[in-house]
């Protein structure tokens, strides 16, 4: 709202009044929400850091195993018993709130399953195929734990920008403009007072 | 929902021994885009499992898509990649490089 736009009336001046207190008030609330968001924030970049970390360590550890498992009994031979494998992971997406930002929360079914469970021969394979199936296990667990932490980070900082574009905005835009327009208005006001003052005066003395 | 896992042979057949079905080989790089796409449009899909070097081979704005978007979640593994897509966003949202 530019200057030029407003009315100088004394309707507008309370109206802007208004305004401007609730565009502090939303300010001073959006500001409290950044700051919270951010401090949610740092908690969780810590954990994700160390999930990272580990994720690449198993990771490393995994390819490290299948390698051996490959070498030893042969690609078809693991890749057959891959195929012999029933049981699916399933994970469920719930989601709860932190600050009004909707995060997930990645619940999964066991992924890490007894030798005898797998639904592969245990006789027929070897114990580098079970490690390599172990290692993997391990880092599928890994990977869903990784999946929740990054995406509730992502939600995080997608929601920080947001409202520190919106505590910007009040606050060097909104804000200082309506303070702009307030201040025009009592000038204007003041100048047509003393206008009329004149005038009554001139007329008096005529 | 479960976890999707595309890349080349050899990266996906220790996902199959862990029990995942959904696993796509993809040799041919060509075939790549269009297998992440599919996979991405798959509502059944929670979780998108991906190599680094696969990733960076798709276009530019799949990229974006994707680690932007929540449902697939993206993991990528092997080598800095994921945690230089979040470090850039939290430059970008935070203003400080906070991953170190």
């Amino acid at each position: 709202m530019g200057v030029n736009d407003v009315k100088p009336t004394r309707s507008e001046l309370i109206e802007l009044k208004k305004k401007i207190k609730l565009s502090q008030g939303g300010h001073k609330l959006l500001k409290m929400k950044r700051d919270g968001l951010i401090l949610e924030f740092f908690e969780i970049l810590s954990k994700a850091k160390d999930v990272r970390t580990e994720l690449d360590a198993v990771y490393e550890k995994a390819t490290e195993k299948i390698g051996i498992a490959e070498s030893v009994e042969g690609r078809i031979v693991v890749k057959s018993t891959a195929f012999a494998l029933k049981d699916t992971p399933q994970i469920m997406i719930e989601s709860h709130s932190i600050m009004g930002v909707v995060v997930p929360k990645i619940e999964s079914s066991s992924v890490h399953k007894p030798i005898n469970k797998r639904g592969y021969g245990i006789l027929g394979t070897s114990a580098y195929i079970d490690e390599a199936a172990d290692a993997y296990e391990l880092m599928v667990e890994k990977i869903i734990l990784a999946a929740e932490i990054e995406t509730t980070i992502k939600r995080l900082l997608d929601d920080i920008e947001k409202t520190k574009r919106r505590v910007n905005a009040l606050e060097f835009k909104v804000i200082p403009e309506l303070q702009e327009a307030m201040k025009f208005i009592t000038l204007r006001l003041d100048e047509m007072e003393r206008e009329n003052t004149f005038r009554l005066k001139r007329i008096k003395k005529s | 929902m479960e976890i999707a896992v595309v890349g080349n042979s050899e990266f996906v057949t220790g996902f199959r021994l862990a029990g995942m079905k959904k696993v796509f080989a993809v040799d041919d790089s060509n075939k790549l885009n269009s297998t992440v796409t599919n996979v991405f449009e798959d509502s059944d899909v929670g979780i998108l499992v991906m190599h680094n070097d696969d990733f960076n081979k798709l276009p530019e704005t799949m990229r974006g898509t994707l680690s932007e978007s929540v449902e697939p979640t993206l993991v990528t593994l092997g080598g800095a990649a994921e945690s230089s897509n979040l470090r850039d966003k939290i430059k970008q949202s935070v203003g400080v490089d906070l991953w170190k």
